[in-house]
């Protein structure tokens, strides 16, 4: 008996819930419970400030990570096996169809919320300081999930797959002096083949999906640190600056006072600081605004979680994910077409290679990565920011717009048709 | 909004246990389980007790697959086509009937697609039967299921399929390798056809073309050679046997294993003993074939056999489009072969022909083989149009005595060229001579010239 | 959201949840299970009667199994696998044994284990004559050594 409560104290550390000590550690020591300050601002809960989008896109790469370690029990990347693996999927595998679906549909929902996410940070002016760096790191987990979505499109080794990933990679080919041999090193040879689909393989199921998880990690971190959820502006009290508030931090102009590290360590402490924490906490003055963290904003996330993956659940039932013929490299459908989101990539790159496959996009990421650096104004008020949200949203519109040309009024040689005029592509 | 939390949690996982549920169901209940119950019936009506009447129906439902890796397929048929190897489903209901008259060829060795095409990995019926989006080879109907012997049939009579071997015949004799190449041999006008089979064209869409090709492919350079429909489906046939896949030996049909007396039947057929002798019996123009697989590697003869030019630059020894398993067995046979061999074979090819008459039965043959007929006839009376070109059509070559001398005409034939144009602004008439200088020989050449003299004809208003 | 709402919905919720999940990790097992084996089937033909000789076991290498026929009893067919870790045993006409490469166990021609570490003597499997002729071998149905297909 006594082992089983030494096994049962060292996995739950915590003293007995009766007493207060108890209760505190219940979160104190609980890793989960530490994605949120103990206790929330009710504000942030608002569902029509956030609409969640980050935690769908979290729960959607969830979603991605369970399904896809279970396709991984049937895939072999190798061009003779895969096509075929993938009809197994279809055909034999117990619920292969629905898992294969279940991921297909939560990548696309990933790509669209991963945007619509940044669309929401941006018009709330969430980024501004002191979460500048916070938006550099979710432009990189953009750029990552638009990366895992284009690697794992080639994966089923069908026409749709071989000639989106051979159009897809030629248009980043076209950057100056470097393009070529990137592609090479992408391809891991001239053409997509063998060496392609096992190297797409390993950024799909290993390297990409680290990154992802560390800097999803950092992000969340970061989220806490640089002040927790987002609040909508018009909460924010009158009698403050417009600004994001950090309080208990110190002006701005008074440097903190380091206390010298003592020379006779050998080692430095990172902790040896003087000064309040720089990040958000709650003031007694706010605690008429704060709710428990555990709880209401789980309870909210769990609902958020639980409506990302019936519907996920919902769409893969009714929808199956497409399965083309077998890739053949000597027979190009005819529009080729890269996968939907580099759609808007594909049109630019139709009218100027080097402009649009090269000069526009770096443009569009280094903008991106700019602009809490290059947006000096402190307001977050929607009526101060004018300029900026002007800008951004001509920049949102002419993506949609370019990605809804190619997608839908580019016909057979890439000439502009209307979805509604059916055109049979190319008479034998 | 916010009080209504837990009724909405409740909800949602009401919602996802019923989808999790929904998914399972729909996973568990393939079309492929109902038919093994129906089968299962049937085969128990005939048990006679009751207890192994219990253990068919017993039998728990799963996947038949059969695995051909010799053919490269995994066939899952069976799992629906349950009697397809036991004669008392004969009058069986389909999909249970047992199939009838296939000789050697059992399912458990053969699989089904390989013969009638379909999706052997699919298990329901639509996309089994290849009658889906994306699936290039739906199941091949009762007419055309015959030309699927000549995927492994590759030579000779087929028994049963006698439109294979008038395709063939017909490929070689209208002069389809003029344009077209199959297994590296032809001119390259018209498409590769090495792999026609694997193309997935409909089979009704060749034989239209056969016998009409501008009507199915608009602008289509290809002549109408106003087959018959019968020699159209005999060379639909052909094109859907041309599929080039790798198939295992145990498929390989018996004339295609590579035997020292299927070595002799080649080298009997393509006349090597007109140009090489064997100890000193032969013709003396090649080298004596006598120990030849002692002084070569193997892999050299068989370079050599592929492609001369590429071993001994400037050679006079032709291509012959010959398998790799017939490459196989004439090394085998050159390898075995006694001036007796030799003998024997000079024997029986008779008296022969005198040099001049052969070299015009051979000029013929080309003349038919790389299709000159198609444009200048059979009778070399061109007359096909060819529009804005001098005459609006092809010359016909029964008077060329008259006009040109014999280099001239082989200098024409190795180079190629445009026909001069009626009208100079006018467009480019579709026709040309094409220049024939890598697909036949000098020695070719020389004897269609002969062939084409021995045809000419005195001018009417000559004097 | 009061106390009560959520401790009485919040646990119906999470009960139903539960046995959502509980549904979803028996899926999982299903589907983990493989529904079609890319190996040689356990139950297979190896052709007709008079395929084999008579006397000395005829081995199938890809099947790892010894077909033996008999002119008074008929036919069996024994496992090649060694019951100790699963070596392919190989029959030795000199003295009419099983022998196994790995750690040296003998089976006696019935398959019982004479020495070596094998626990268990050699398995033998069912051999039935389909309607189409031929033999059919179940490894899946495991016989007593005398088990003979009369033919």
């Amino acid at each position: 008996m006594n082992l089983i409560r030494d096994i049962y104290q060292s996995i739950v550390r915590r003293d007995p819930l009766s007493t207060d000590k108890g209760k505190s550690e219940l979160v104190f020591l609980n890793v989960w419970l530490h994605i949120h300050p103990a206790k929330v601002k009710k504000e942030s809960l608002k569902f029509k400030h956030t609409f969640y989008l980050g935690f769908i896109t979290f729960f959607l790469f969830v979603i991605l990570v369970t399904t896809g370690i279970a396709l991984m029990f049937y895939y072999r990347p190798y061009p003779p096996h895969a096509y075929q693996d993938m009809k197994d999927l279809q055909f034999v595998v117990f619920m292969g169809p629905f898992l294969r679906g279940m991921h297909r549909w939560a990548a696309h929902g990933m790509v669209v919320c991963v945007f619509l996410h940044m669309c929401r940070v941006f018009y709330t002016g969430s980024y501004k300081k002191p979460r500048q760096f916070n938006w550099v790191v979710g432009v990189f987990l953009l750029l990552l999930t638009l990366g895992l979505s284009f690697t794992g499109y080639l994966l089923p080794w069908d026409q749709l797959a071989f000639w989106a990933i051979t159009v897809g990679t030629n248009i980043g080919s076209y950057a100056p002096l470097v393009g070529g041999k990137l592609r090479e090193i992408l391809l891991g040879g001239h053409t997509v083949g063998e060496a392609a689909l096992l190297r797409f393989y390993v950024l799909h199921v290993a390297i990409l999906p680290s990154f992802m998880i560390l800097l999803t990690v950092v992000h969340f971190w970061r989220v806490r640190k640089d002040g927790g959820l987002s609040r909508p502006v018009w909460k924010l009290k009158p009698n403050k600056p417009e600004q994001l508030v950090t309080i208990g931090a110190p002006p701005q102009t008074a440097p903190l006072n380091a206390v010298a590290a003592s020379t006779d360590k050998t080692y430095g402490l990172m902790e040896v600081v003087t000064g309040k924490p720089i990040f958000e906490t709650i003031t007694p003055d706010e605690e008429e605004d704060a709710v428990f963290s555990y709880p209401y904003a789980f309870f909210r996330e769990a609902i958020a979680l639980m409506v990302t993956v019936t519907g996920i659940m919902a769409i893969s039932l009714f929808f199956r994910a497409p399965l083309e013929e077998l890739a053949n490299p000597a027979k190009t459908p005819n529009p080729a077409k890269a996968p939907w989101y580099f759609l808007g990539l594909q049109e630019l790159v139709s009218h100027s290679a080097l402009l649009g496959g090269v000069v526009a996009p770096t443009l569009m990421v280094l903008a991106l990565l700019a602009i809490p650096y290059f947006d000096r104004n402190p307001s977050r008020r929607p009526s101060d920011r004018k300029w900026a949200i002007w800008l951004f949203t001509i920049f949102v519109v002419a993506n949609l717009v370019l990605i809804v040309i190619g997608t839908f009024f580019r016909g057979p040689g890439w000439a502009l048709v209307p979805p509604w005029v059916h055109v049979v592509a190319g008479a034998e | 909004m916010g009080r209504r939390l837990p009724q909405i949690f409740f909800g949602l996982s009401l919602l996802a246990l019923v989808l999790i549920v929904a998914a399972v169901w729909q996973a568990s209940t393939p079309s492929w389980k109902t038919y093994q119950r129906q089968f299962l019936q049937l085969e128990a009506q005939g048990e006679p007790n009751a207890v192994t009447k219990a253990a068919v129906l017993a039998t728990p439902p799963q996947i038949h697959q059969v695995m051909l890796t010799g053919l490269q397929r995994v066939d899952r048929c069976t799992t629906c086509h349950l009697g397809v190897d036991d004669p008392t489903m004969k009058n069986a209901p389909e999909p249970f009937r047992y199939h009838e008259g296939l000789g050697s060829h059992i399912p458990s060795r053969f699989g089904c697609t390989i013969c009638h095409g379909g999706q052997g990995l699919a298990t329901d019926k639509k996309n089994a039967h290849g009658d889906v989006q994306f699936w290039e080879t739906p199941l091949l109907t009762k007419e055309y299921i015959r030309a699927s012997c000549g995927r492994c049939h590759k030579e000779g009579d087929v028994p049963g399929v006698p439109e294979l071997t008038e395709g063939r015949h017909l490929f070689e004799t209208q002069g389809c390798r003029g344009c077209h190449k199959l297994n590296g041999v032809g001119g390259s006008i018209g498409p590769d056809l090495t792999e026609e089979g694997a193309n997935h064209r409909s089979p009704e869409w060749l034989e239209r073309h056969f016998l009409a090709p501008n009507a199915v492919s608009a602008g289509s350079v290809m002549p109408n050679f106003h087959f018959t429909k019968d020699q159209a489906r005999s060379l639909t046939y052909y094109m859907l046997s041309l599929t080039n896949e790798e198939m295992g030996t145990y498929y390989s049909s018996e004339r295609l294993i590579p035997s020292i007396e299927y070595g002799r039947q080649l080298f009997v057929e393509k006349d090597c003993i007109v140009c090489h002798a064997v100890g000193g019996v032969g013709a003396k123009v090649g080298p004596d074939l006598l120990g030849v697989t002692k002084r070569h590697s193997r892999e050299w003869l068989d370079e050599q056999l592929v492609n001369p030019e590429l071993v001994y630059p400037g050679s006079a020894m032709p291509v012959y489009d010959l398998e790799t398993n017939a490459r196989k067995a004439l090394i085998a046979f050159m390898s075995s072969a006694t001036p007796e061999d030799a003998q024997a074979i000079m024997a029986h090819k008779g008296t022969g022909l005198a040099p001049e008459d052969a070299a015009i039965e051979a000029g013929k043959r080309n003349f038919a083989r790389f299709g000159c007929a198609g444009c200048h006839g059979t009778e070399l009376q061109g007359g096909l149009p060819n529009p804005n070109a001098q005459g609006g059509q092809v010359p016909s070559l029964v008077h060329l005595a008259d006009d040109y001398t014999k280099d001239e005409v082989i200098a024409v034939i190795r180079d190629g060229r445009t026909p001069p144009l009626e009208d100079a602004k006018g467009p480019t008439p579709p026709l040309y001579m094409p220049s024939w200088k890598s697909l036949l020989s000098n020695e070719d050449i020389h004897q269609i010239v002969e062939f084409l003299w021995s045809k000419q004809q005195k001018k009417q208003d000559s004097w | 959201m009061n106390r009560r709402n959520f401790l009485s919905w919040g646990s119906a919720g999470v009960v139903t949840l539960g046995t959502g999940v509980a549904v979803s990790l028996g899926a999982v097992v299903r589907f983990l299970m493989p529904s079609v084996f890319y190996e040689p089937p356990q139950t297979f033909k190896i052709g007709t009667p008079g395929d084999f000789a008579f006397g000395m076991p005829t081995f199938l290498v890809d099947e790892k199994i010894f077909v033996f026929r008999d002119r008074e009893k008929g036919f069996s067919v024994a496992s090649a696998v060694c019951t100790h870790l699963g070596c392919t045993v190989a029959h030795f006409q000199s003295d009419n044994r099983f022998h196994c490469p790995c750690h040296g166990s003998v089976f006696a021609p019935d398959g019982s284990v004479i020495h070596g570490p094998a626990p268990k003597p050699l398995q033998w499997f069912e051999v039935t004559l389909a309607r189409d002729g031929q033999l059919r071998v179940d490894k899946d149905k495991v016989v007593p050594a005398g088990y003979r297909l009369m033919v």
